[in-house]
């Protein structure tokens, strides 16, 4: 029995308590679905399936595979929490606030433009500093 | 003569039997929708495409790669599972989603749309700091003052290096990260918590820097999900996979040159920019990676107003699907974002 590999002495991972087998010392799904976090995975599979996720993990370079984990289980999490519009809700909700921050900074700078002018022409008034 | 009329009679209608089922026949695959027929679900299972396909409405057979993005990420078993669970009118809007959602992944396998998420997070807080600073700018004005210097500053250095203490001076108070010198990071706002001394570093890299200090799921992102219980309304225009350009760039990409510039550099020079060419975006690299993305987001969603939205959308339901995109500029891309919709969906 090797102890280098935790996951074999270990609990194993949550992707394996879910699917009930046992996690092998190369198992995919170990370094990013802890037995702490039974939900992540639960959720990631309920939507996505397991096979996908491993073949999207086996896609991905290895030092990326956490944080394609981390954005499945947040789109998951969306799309069980709204199943019409899972996370797309949000991108259009912040996509607007984008928008309308983006026209009252215009809107903003119309007036400081309008204050800028009015400052260069007094200042040229006063001193011909603007050419 | 009329008995052989008579044996050659049955042949010719055996020929004008067999000529009337090719007619039928070809008639009927053209209402099936084309010569094959099937939809793209069902070519891509290879199976036959029934006509109760819950599918093929949403998978048109020339369009097969929408399919197998959805395939790849979702699952057939998964999509059906979610569309049973929903209501007739609410599967279109669901698929859209999903089909979106697919194409995000597709384009970046790594962050798919989380990676979106977070890159509009991050605008939006550079939005509200430039306001922010705008507007402090602006109250001095408003309050009398007169400094020349920083107008000139505003106005006439683009691009420059600035001198920070004087914009400090002037009560514009940007957090600096401090951190910009070596490890690109850039700290987000969530733009729901409106104070947030440590705002959560998340690091831009270059595609070359390995070292993320990256955490994909902020709570800022499960709050909007969380609090933002609305229904889009959805466009009336066909998915961008006739296009070449969708418009998608690696957030690495947007974020890289960001990175290289001081944050309080960057609000003014951004300032400067709107300021003196509010048509001139496409020369800020996150503008144009902004407008690429709004482009294919605001095709998605609906370019009417809330007071013509249930006409709009009850019409647009069903037909989303069928009409073509055009290519928008940057001035329809406002108008049409002025007409933004949100319809509650409790």
């Amino acid at each position: 029995m090797s102890l280098s590999y935790s996951n074999y002495t270990n609990s194993p991972c949550a992707a394996c308590k879910f699917l009930r087998r046992k996690c092998t010392s190369d198992c995919v799904f170990a370094p990013y679905f802890p037995p702490e976090e039974p939900l992540k995975f639960a959720n990631v599979h309920r939507i996505f399936g397991a096979s996908n996720v491993s073949k999207i993990l086996h896609e991905v370079a290895p030092h990326q595979r956490e944080d394609a984990v981390n954005s499945l289980a947040y789109e998951a999490e969306a799309r069980l929490k709204d199943p019409v519009y899972g996370c797309v809700g949000a991108i259009s909700v912040l996509q607007r606030e984008v928008l309308r921050l983006q026209r009252e900074l215009e809107e903003t700078n119309v007036d400081l433009m309008r204050y800028a002018s009015c400052l260069g022409g007094e200042t040229s008034a006063y001193g011909g500093r603007r050419g | 003569m009329s008995q052989i009329k008579t044996i050659h009679n049955p042949i010719g209608s055996l020929e004008r039997f067999l000529d009337l089922l090719l007619i039928s026949l070809i008639v009927y695959m053209t209402l099936k929708g084309g010569t094959s027929g099937a939809c793209a679900a069902c070519k891509y299972q290879r199976r036959r495409c029934a006509a109760d396909c819950p599918l093929a409405p949403y998978f048109p057979a020339e369009q097969p790669k929408l399919f197998q993005n959805v395939h790849r990420l979702f699952g057939v078993r998964s999509i059906v599972k979610i569309l049973e669970n929903l209501d007739e009118l609410q599967r279109p809007e669901a698929m859209k989603s999903i089909i979106f959602q697919s194409y995000v992944r597709d384009r970046n396998p790594v962050h798919g749309c989380l990676g979106i998420t977070q890159q509009l997070q991050y605008m939006i807080w550079v939005a509200e700091e430039e306001l922010k600073a705008v507007n402090s700018q602006l109250q001095l004005y408003r309050n009398g003052q007169n400094h020349p210097n920083p107008h000139n500053m505003m106005i006439h250095e683009l691009g420059e290096k600035q001198d920070l203490t004087s914009q400090l001076d002037l009560g514009m108070g940007l957090p600096v990260n401090d951190n910009n010198q070596g490890n690109n990071t850039i700290p987000f706002f969530s733009p729901v918590s409106e104070t947030q001394p440590q705002p959560p570093h998340m690091s831009y890299c270059s595609d070359q820097v390995n070292n993320h200090d990256y955490n994909p799921t902020p709570d800022s992102c499960k709050e909007i999900v969380n609090n933002h219980n609305t229904s889009l309304a959805w466009g009336q225009n066909q998915f961008p996979y006739n296009h070449h350009n969708y418009g998608f760039i690696n957030q690495n990409e947007h974020c890289s040159e960001t990175k290289n510039n001081n944050s309080v550099m960057a609000i003014q020079s951004q300032l400067v920019n709107l300021q003196m060419a509010s048509n001139q975006q496409e020369e800020e690299v996150d503008d144009q990676n902004y407008d690429e993305i709004h482009q294919f987001l605001e095709i998605i969603d609906e370019s009417q107003s809330f007071t013509e939205t249930k006409e709009v959308y009850a019409s647009s339901s069903g037909e989303s699907l069928k009409e073509p995109i055009d290519e928008v500029g940057e001035k329809e891309l406002r108008r049409a974002a002025t007409c933004f919709s949100l319809t509650s969906v409790n």
